[in-house]
């Protein structure tokens, strides 16, 4: 009944694929989700459920993925949801497949899916090309971005805002509208318009990727954004800036799943749900106090409590 | 390759030893053949009635051991044989035949007939000296000539009165706008600015050129830039098919605040269906005079009807003098099918300035030599080019800077990039810092970007220096994308496929703002 309530909410986005349910793995939290779901469900009739219930985001189910070259498995049956205005958290050790699984959900071509579902906005995520998942309006910043030398950062950014833009079907932004678009972005970044000049990365302190690529975040306006490591290699200040550009683009209608390590990050930007992450599952979820206790206790007092 | 080597700079020591064009033919052939007596070193008059018969006696001149045998019947079959590998070929010799035989343009009077006709003279010569370039001399190695060779090549036609194409056909140009046109290798009549301008700058056809400019300005420079060529063939080609000249002039101190448009357009051409293709060949030539202190920005663009098959063979000559300065922008946008060729020449006096910015996107195959001669010191000379080879393409640039003054200052930024399995890009930038040119400060750098598999640059970045007091630099890179790059690309919304254009377009942009 559960996730059948959560498959009708799914595809109330897109009539035009055909979701097979799939049996979810019951936690507290996705049966208290759930119910309310049903609630939503239930009322809803057409279009006019979005002011009753946030939506389903990103809903996986049992994915599976591999290394492509040595089919080694990493994620084995991962189940989660992000609904709108949601913030979550995937902690876990080195290794856990934390990294693996935000690069399989943005299609990264050295993992293959295995098996499981992964429905973004009520469409089947997996059979698209990493940048029709983009133009969806999925995002992921990289761990450690790609320098594209020859390149300069405002030519990307408007070429890339503008491909995402196209496939709304917006009209594309010209260099001088463009520049309005991005001034306030780059000013809540606390970034140096010269920045702009420079060629994509190249050159870039660890501080500056993150925080250009938090800019392109802005600049995508992304319905999930999937933060990987958003806090590694920052200094206090500089992850108080990205942090803060991260709080001022939360709206109602999106979400963001970070992948971190410490605290820290999650005192700036506060987690609705935490999830550990443990040998390519997700073992446990609870709310911010988890990562708390995490950090108090490593995750020898996880498992402990577990 | 050695042979072809020893041969031309046996040439360019006979050029400068002699100063007469006829004899410079001969010595040309000099290490190939018997030197022919003094007596007959003057058969290439190329007037109007005379000039088939001069041009058979040249056709057989290579393989004339002496003249005893050359009357010998038995002795043609050999001399036909002898002159494929020797002396110019049939295919080289019916296309020179077809351009002697062009008539000038109509409105051209008798000083400005005289002028052409010697500069065809001049050209006639060095044509028939020279071979068609084929893979086997160095400067064509990457440049495969032989699909124009087995084509047709017909001259174009001189528009009549009723189809001829004037500026006005062209919605780029405004009143405000100073522009010129050529029109299947012809100065339109409407884009002469004649003399209106007070402080006597001058835009237009020879045709409408005042008299005493022409005997100021034309008659002492027009073809000088040949001899620095060293014979090119192509630049020959062009001096044999000419039949209007485009004239720029800006006098003395005048600096002209708005660019100068000038539009190369080819209209006519064959079409891909008969028995083999023929090319409709068009000859622009233009001719740059840059007065001492003056300035101006000329922007040259190549653009022609698709689908057709046509062949523009451009020459552009600057003469630039003392604190002279130009901005040259070059777009060449060819249709796909066609055959681009240019030869740029510039002659740069005392603390004068070139730069130029290049941009070349269309053709099937693009060939651009490019030649800067400083003659004198304190020279500032800029190249950017940007080339981009899809689909079946050459795109080929040869450049060369001979800096023989002091304290010169020169830059050139090579790039290109190679989109498809077919597209070929070829770099050869010379830049020979001679003896007295010291404290020259030269900086070289050429970076290629291939986007498929096995597409294919080929780039010779290359210096020659001799003295000993200079600040060169030359380097190149050649780089594909890599697969982390192409997934950084998609993840941020962008794909190869359906971004490439505007993604080369920002790669080749940074060559124009340095």
């Amino acid at each position: 009944m559960d996730a059948m309530a959560c498959f009708q909410a799914a595809s109330a986005y897109s009539t035009r694929l055909a979701v097979r349910p799939l049996p979810l793995q019951s936690s507290k939290r996705s049966y208290s989700l759930c119910i309310r779901n049903v609630a939503a469900t239930a009322t809803q009739q057409e279009s006019s459920s979005r002011d009753v219930s946030p939506k389903i985001l990103l809903q996986v189910q049992g994915l599976t993925a591999s290394v492509a070259d040595s089919n080694t498995e990493i994620l084995k049956g991962i189940d989660l949801t992000i609904r709108e205005g949601e913030v979550h958290a995937i902690m876990g050790k080195n290794g856990s497949g934390k990294s693996t699984f935000s690069k399989v959900l943005v299609g990264h071509p050295d993992y293959q899916v295995t098996g499981g579902a992964a429905i973004f906005k009520g469409e089947n995520l997996l059979e698209k090309e990493p940048e029709e998942r983009s133009h969806a309006g999925l995002f992921m910043s990289f761990q450690s971005p790609v320098e594209v030398p020859g390149v300069s950062n405002m030519d990307f950014l408007r070429m890339s805002c503008n491909a995402r833009r196209a496939a709304q079907g917006q009209p594309e932004l010209g260099p001088l509208e463009f520049y309005g678009f991005l001034s306030p972005k780059l000013a809540a970044l606390n970034m140096a318009p010269t920045f702009l000049d420079r060629n994509v990365n190249e050159g870039f302190s660890g501080g500056e990727k993150k925080r250009n690529e938090i800019l392109q975040l802005a600049v995508l306006e992304a319905d999930l954004a999937i933060l990987d490591e958003i806090d590694s290699g920052l200094d206090v200040d500089a992850l108080r800036d990205v942090a803060n550009a991260v709080n001022g683009l939360r709206k109602s209608s999106n979400a963001i799943l970070m992948i971190t390590h410490y605290q820290r990050l999650l005192d700036y930007i506060k987690p609705d749900f935490v999830h550990i992450m443990e040998q390519g599952q997700i073992v446990k979820t609870g709310d911010a106090s988890l990562a708390k206790q995490l950090e108090a206790g490593g995750y020898q007092a996880i498992r402990g409590g577990d | 390759m050695a042979v072809a080597t020893v041969a031309t700079s046996s040439l360019h020591l006979a050029c400068s030893s002699s100063a007469a064009g006829e004899s410079k033919v001969l010595s040309r052939r000099g290490p190939c053949l018997l030197a022919p007596a003094p007596g007959r070193a003057s058969p290439l008059k190329l007037v109007s009635n005379g000039s088939r018969v001069s041009m058979r006696i040249a056709r057989k001149g290579p393989g004339v051991k002496n003249s005893a045998i050359a009357t010998n019947e038995a002795s043609l079959s050999e001399q036909k044989s002898s002159t494929l590998s020797f002396g110019p070929d049939v295919f080289v010799l019916d296309l020179a035949e077809k351009l002697e035989e062009l008539d000038y343009a109509p409105g051209l009077n008798t000083t400005a007939k005289e002028v052409l006709s010697r500069l065809r003279e001049r050209s006639a010569e060095a044509t028939l000296s020279l071979q068609w370039p084929t893979n086997k001399v160095e400067a064509y190695r990457y440049t495969d000539l032989r699909f124009l060779k087995n084509s047709g090549v017909e001259p174009a036609s001189l528009p009549s009165q009723d189809s001829r194409l004037e500026l006005s056909n062209f919605q780029r140009t405004s009143d405000e706008n100073m522009c010129m046109l050529f029109a299947d290798g012809v100065v339109s009549s409407s884009s002469s600015s004649g003399l209106k301008d007070q402080a006597g700058v001058f835009y237009g056809g020879l045709s409408s050129l005042p008299e005493d400019y022409v005997k100021e300005y034309v008659i002492p420079k027009l073809g000088e830039s040949v001899d620095w060529i060293n014979g090119d063939f192509f630049a020959s080609l062009n001096g044999l098919g000419v039949r209007e000249l485009g004239v720029i002039i800006v006098p003395e101190g005048v600096k002209v605040q708005m660019p100068l448009h000038v539009l190369y357009y080819s209209s006519q051409g064959g079409s891909e269906g008969g028995e083999k293709p023929v090319y409709a060949l068009s000859s622009p030539r233009l001719l740059v005079f840059i007065g001492k202190g003056a300035e101006i920005n000329i922007v040259e663009e190549f653009i022609g009807e698709a689908g057709k098959l046509y062949w523009a063979n451009a020459v552009v000559e600057f003469f630039i003098e003392d604190e002279g300065k130009v901005q040259h922008n070059y777009v060449q946008n060819q249709a796909r099918d066609a055959v681009h060729i240019k030869q740029t020449c510039v002659a740069q006096k005392e603390s004068s300035s070139y730069e130029l910015v290049e941009a070349v996107i269309g053709s099937r195959l693009n060939r651009h030599n490019i030649h800067i001669q400083q003659l004198g010191p304190d020279t500032t000379t800029k190249m950017n080019s940007f080339l981009l080879a899809g689909q079946s393409q050459l795109q080929d640039l040869h450049s060369r800077l001979i800096l023989s003054h002091p304290r010169g200052f020169a830059r050139q930024l090579h790039k290109c990039i190679v989109m498809h399995s077919s597209g070929h890009c070829v770099f050869d930038g010379n830049v020979k810092v001679n003896r007295y040119a010291q404290q020259t400060d030269a900086g070289q750098l050429s970076r290629s970007l291939l986007l498929a598999p096995r597409a294919t640059v080929s780039v010779k970045p290359n210096l020659q220096i001799i003295a000993d007091d200079v600040k060169c630099s030359h380097g190149a890179a050649i780089s594909d994308l890599e697969e982390d790059q192409i997934f950084y690309f998609q993840a941020r919304a962008l794909t190869l496929r359906q971004h490439g254009a505007p993604w080369c377009f920002h790669l080749g942009g940074s060559s124009a703002a340095i």
